[in-house]
């Protein structure tokens, strides 16, 4: 009985660790479904609150894995965010995001702020979602 | 005109009234308030729609009105460039800390404002604060004079000690800028950083030192040299305060870029 | 205590007198039928209860218990004081119209309506005690620190000085020295009515808030005193005498038909004024537009259209038509209508003009364009209490003063 419990478990844990959602210091993780082709990540360093939306890129603009994993991030997240020179000086110079985000391939990262800043903000109501994705 | 010649021309009066709209601002009003570099702007970014005509005079002293009467020195005022705004309230973090606000209120936030029907971005982050008004509404409606206009230096600040906590001021402020702080038995709101920071010689509040993006800007609009002035009287672009209408002549100024 | 005592100091009243008067009160007020005294108790009680909501309130914080809060500051303690001191203006001035402007059939209501008046003003003072976060400081303060252009001062000073004038005037009275009464009923009737045009003012001088802006509401208050003064003469008067069960006289019923006509003029003009602030908020302002949509088709339709309009105007003025201003009962239900509805009436004047956002404009998420108020136990506590205080005062000052008789002179 004991051994079904402890198999029963450790399945659930390693399924889930292909993790719908998670919370940690880094941020936020929250995948609604299969579609999006991966979750919506919330950065919070260096500063709180930077979303890439995986379903905005992947579902809705139809993105290939391949045009940025692996060149441009890994296929971690917060990964980046661990590197010292994920900053916005990174991107003008062609870095991370903004090796779209330039202003020719998509809108350039000087520009629209607050799209992805969804700030303070933006990082609570994602960590909600996931909580609440999670209690279920 | 004057009356009589309206009076007598009542036709031809009411004919040529028209709309308050740029067009049709007279020259001489526009030069005016082109001096103090506040371009007549249709687009509702962030604050109200500054007609030249009659909101941005009451919202604005022109820029001799400014100086004379209102003589600090430093003036001090803070300019946000909402368009660099992320959201990450490190500003707000900065200025709990320093100013020891508690949890429950705050001395400056940052407003999210959303319009699902805007063009291109949707989001833009607007941080709030006192807006040291130079008719502070506050000041004058406060019973024991607990909140009071310093004379040196133009910032609204708090004699705790006479509070009596009748939340008269907090009805008064149009800009939701006071709340009741416990610790202090009495009312508690953004004072520039004066206490903390500035009577001791640090020349910047902890906000505007704690931006990464350089989105607060604060300094003495009485120096020609100090960015807040230099970014306040210029022509290329508009700078806004926030509900002008309520006659408070706010110090704290609203731009993009 | 001090007061009499200075008159005996000054030679004003003899000493004789003086034991006398209070032997007498002593004595009137031991004599009591049963059901006045169970009334008394049980309203003490509600007093005692309410003042221990109102200590725990001070101990834990006004911030925990109250349901104020920063984006609104005011609530219905505010409108509790707005309610009883513009009861104990609307008092004065028509006790004043008997005693002090010589309107004869008003002189056998004069007595009874100054005690009130006394009695109502304390009594908002008591409510204000409960909402200000520094009560004792505001007795210093208010004198060596006075800010001439805030309202709150002068309104504050006004009834606090109104307040030892009419003492001084219900004094006098009772010593029958009715010269310096009547020069007491003047000062009085100009201090309270000077206090209530800054209570107006406290809120019409705000221009950031825009239901609120204007000379409507001082102008308001002025007739809605006159209403409500009213209303409390002939609620009181009316309860008064049944708890004596005595019979009315001659003149009292015509001092009584006097106020209720004055009461049903009064109501008129209420009912335009307040038809006129609402078609010219709905056509003025984005924010008082937004308010006023609230107030009449909002979460606060209830409170105006049946508590306001329909208890607080239209049935108290049926029913005083129908009464012909002779049939004492009738008045009395409208009164005692009339009361509930001026309660909400006040709420609302206050919750109102806070419940649209600052921010309303601007498309924030951070609050909604109509913010939300909810009173708590306290708050409501401490209003019962205040109307239970109200009720205590007024039977000790019946039995007292025995039915406060006036002779005319």
């Amino acid at each position: 009985m004991k051994r079904i419990i402890i198999l029963a478990s450790t399945l659930i844990l390693g399924l889930s660790s292909f993790v719908l959602s998670e919370i940690t210091e880094e941020g936020v993780k929250y995948q609604e479904s299969e579609e999006a082709g991966g979750p919506e990540i919330v950065y919070t360093k260096p500063v709180k609150g930077v979303l890439f939306s995986h379903k905005l890129h992947v579902k809705e603009l139809g993105l290939p894995c391949e045009s940025c994993h692996t060149a441009i991030f890994e296929m971690e997240a917060f990964k980046s965010q661990r590197n010292p020179d994920f900053i916005m000086d990174s991107l003008y110079k062609g870095k991370y995001c903004g090796a779209c985000h330039n202003g020719q391939t998509a809108f350039a990262s000087n520009t629209k702020c607050a799209t992805c800043h969804v700030g303070v903000k933006g990082l609570e109501r994602m960590k909600k979602k996931a909580q609440a994705a999670e209690k279920k | 005109m004057n009356w009589k010649e309206i009076f007598m021309n009542w036709k031809e009066f009411f004919k040529n009234l028209k709309t308050e709209d740029q067009g049709f601002v007279p020259e001489d009003t526009r030069r005016e308030f082109l001096k103090i570099g506040l371009i007549i702007t249709g687009v509702a970014a962030g604050g109200s729609l500054l007609n030249v005509v009659s909101v941005v005079a009451e919202g604005l002293a022109t820029s001799e009105e400014l100086h004379k009467e209102y003589p600090y020195k430093p003036h001090y005022s803070m300019v946000f460039r909402v368009d660099r705004c992320i959201g990450c309230e490190r500003c707000v973090e900065a200025c709990r800390q320093t100013n020891n606000v508690p949890e429950y209120g705050w001395r400056t936030k940052i407003l999210e404002r959303v319009d699902t029907k805007a063009v291109d971005q949707q989001r833009l982050f607007m941080p709030i604060l006192c807006n040291h008004c130079n008719n502070p509404p506050c000041v004058r409606a406060c019973p024991t004079k607990a909140t009071y206009k310093d004379k040196q230096t133009g910032i609204v600040r708090m004699a705790n000690y006479k509070c009596i906590g009748c939340k008269t001021c907090m009805a008064a402020c149009p800009y939701d800028a006071r709340y009741f702080n416990e610790e202090k038995g009495a009312i508690d709101k953004c004072d520039f950083c004066w206490e903390s920071r500035l009577s001791k010689g640090i020349k910047i509040t902890a906000c505007a030192e704690a931006c990464p993006a350089g989105v607060r800007i604060f300094g003495d609009l009485s120096d020609p040299n100090s960015e807040v002035y230099k970014i306040v009287h210029q022509m290329g672009k508009a700078v806004w305060v926030l509900k002008p209408e309520t006659g408070a002549k706010p110090n704290v100024f609203y731009t993009i870029g | 205590m001090e007061k009499k005592n200075n008159l005996v100091a000054e030679g004003i009243i003899s000493k004789d007198e003086f034991k006398q008067n209070w032997l007498q009160f002593l004595m009137e007020f031991l004599s009591g039928s049963k059901d006045f005294y169970i009334l008394l108790v049980l309203s003490g009680l509600i007093v005692l209860i309410s003042a221990m909501f109102g200590v725990n309130a001070m101990y834990v914080g006004y911030s925990h218990v109250y349901g104020i809060y920063r984006e609104i500051p005011w609530g219905i303690l505010i409108s509790g004081y707005i309610f009883f001191v513009v009861i104990s203006t609307g008092l004065s001035i028509i006790s004043s119209l008997g005693h002090v402007f010589g309107v004869k059939s008003l002189i056998p209501i004069s007595k009874r309506s100054v005690y009130l008046s006394i009695v109502t003003l304390f009594t908002g003072f008591m409510v204000i005690f409960f909402d200000l976060e520094n009560p004792f400081r505001m007795a210093i303060w208010n004198v060596f620190s006075p800010n001439l252009t805030s309202n709150i001062w002068w309104m504050g000073t006004l009834y606090g000085v109104s307040l030892i004038f009419v003492t001084f005037e219900f004094l006098l009275t009772l010593l029958r020295k009715y010269r310096y009464a009547m020069i007491f009923g003047l000062l009085t009737l100009i201090g309270k009515v000077l206090a209530i045009s800054n209570l107006g003012a406290v809120f019409g001088m705000l221009y950031g808030r825009d239901f609120w802006y204007g000379p409507f509401i001082p102008i308001y208050l002025i007739a809605s005193a006159i209403s409500s003064g009213c209303a409390a003469i002939i609620f009181f008067t009316y309860l008064g005498y049944r708890i004596r069960n005595e019979r009315f006289d001659k003149s009292m019923e015509l001092a009584l038909q006097v106020v209720g006509k004055l009461w049903a003029l009064s109501l008129a003009i209420l009912a335009f004024l307040i038809f006129w602030k609402i078609v010219t908020g709905i056509a003025s302002s984005e924010g008082q537009w937004l308010a006023i949509r609230e107030l009449m088709f909002g979460k606060y339709a209830v409170n105006f259209w049946f508590f306001e309009i329909f208890l607080g105007l239209i049935t108290p003025f049926f029913l005083l038509l129908v009464s012909k201003f002779r049939n004492l009962n009738q008045m009395f239900v409208a009164s005692l209508l009339a009361f509930i509805g001026i309660f909400f009436t006040r709420v609302d004047l206050v919750v109102i003009g806070q419940i649209v956002s600052q921010f309303f404009e601007y498309k924030v998420t951070d609050f909604p364009v109509i913010l939300t108020y909810e009173p708590t136990l306290h708050e409501i506590m401490l209003i019962i209490g205040a109307c239970a205080f109200c009720v205590f005062s007024f039977l000790i000052g019946e039995k007292v003063f025995k039915g406060h008789h006036t002779e005319i002179h």
